[in-house]
């Protein structure tokens, strides 16, 4: 699927240099909106020539392992530093992955991260964007990034 | 930048040009305020002169009646043309935006809607962001308009 190499270089760099945890990639799919249950996403808006939509989804139970590991300090629920983490880890895939597609950096601008949570929701990309979702695995826990392009002619 | 008079505008003209639904807009909430009891959004990203995120905030009933008048057609659910609706309003409340700040030589580009359904979620903006929200009243009950934003 197109993109998908770009999804997994981009996420375990980050995770590894940013965040010091190993991730797993595993088979890349379509998301069919499924229902998030007891989750947070990070979701960054892409604007210009290349318009799109970065997000990651997580479980509450990975996204606090990864706030743990990125903060280096204990966090035992979804609060302002899990949000504003998960919304800048979206913030920091987006910008590696836009370096990758857009390497003179004219054509791709992230907007502002939002993280979205809640016990049960789910999030759609409209205006019939291309998608593509890698799944992640740590610690036996996981998460998915998905990438949604539509390029205007 | 007063981005309620903006928001109220803008939301404004298009309910009445695109939607023909009256809405009655009130004031902003108080500062750190968020939109309550919804379940079902879309958001759309702006970049440029400012980074920032728009969102349309509406309760099932609202959203239903809303994409109906929008549509022509009865709903009963929230489905794929209730999130597209709502989703092609953000656009147009993001355009609408847009055009009014290149007034004051600001530049925007937009990224495209995201729709947020559910029976239980919040969306949260990231620290140091500004954040107005709009209530407007229509016979179904309340919606709410959004931008947070910060200044690049």
């Amino acid at each position: 699927m197109e993109h998908a190499q770009e999804i997994i270089n981009s996420t375990q760099e980050i995770f590894s240099s940013m965040i010091m945890l190993d991730v797993t990639p595993g088979e890349p799919f379509i998301r069919n909106n499924d229902k998030l249950i007891n989750s947070i996403s990070g979701i960054v808006g892409l604007a210009g020539a290349t318009k799109g939509m970065l997000a990651i989804h997580m479980t509450n139970a990975a996204a606090l392992a990864v706030t743990t590991a990125f903060l280096g300090m204990d966090v035992e629920e979804i609060d302002d530093d899990v949000r504003d983490a998960i919304g800048e880890l979206a913030n920091m895939l987006a910008g590696s992955i836009k370096s990758i597609l857009d390497p003179s950096g004219s054509d791709i601008k992230l907007s502002m991260p939002s993280a979205i949570y809640g016990e049960d929701y789910s999030v759609d990309c409209l205006a019939g964007a291309e998608a593509v979702t890698v799944p992640f695995a740590f610690d036996g826990l996981g998460f998915v990034v998905e990438l949604q392009l539509r390029k205007d002619s | 930048m007063d981005f309620a008079k903006i928001i109220t505008e803008t939301t404004e003209e298009i309910f009445n040009c695109m939607i023909f639904i009256d809405i009655a807009a009130s004031p902003p909430l108080a500062a750190g305020k968020q939109a309550m009891g919804c379940h079902v959004s879309a958001m759309i990203g702006l970049t440029g002169g400012l980074s920032a995120m728009l969102g349309i905030h509406c309760p099932s009933a609202v959203g239903l009646a809303v994409t109906g008048a929008m549509l022509g057609m009865e709903l009963e659910e929230v489905d794929a043309d209730v999130k597209d609706a709502l989703g092609e309003i953000a656009n147009m409340l993001a355009g609408g935006i847009k055009e009014r700040l290149s007034t004051e030589n600001i530049a925007l580009e937009l990224a495209i809607p995201t729709a947020v359904t559910g029976q239980s979620y919040v969306i949260s903006a990231p620290k140091g962001s500004q954040r107005v929200v709009i209530p407007f009243t229509i016979s179904q009950g309340q919606f709410f308009v959004e931008i947070k934003y910060q200044l690049n």
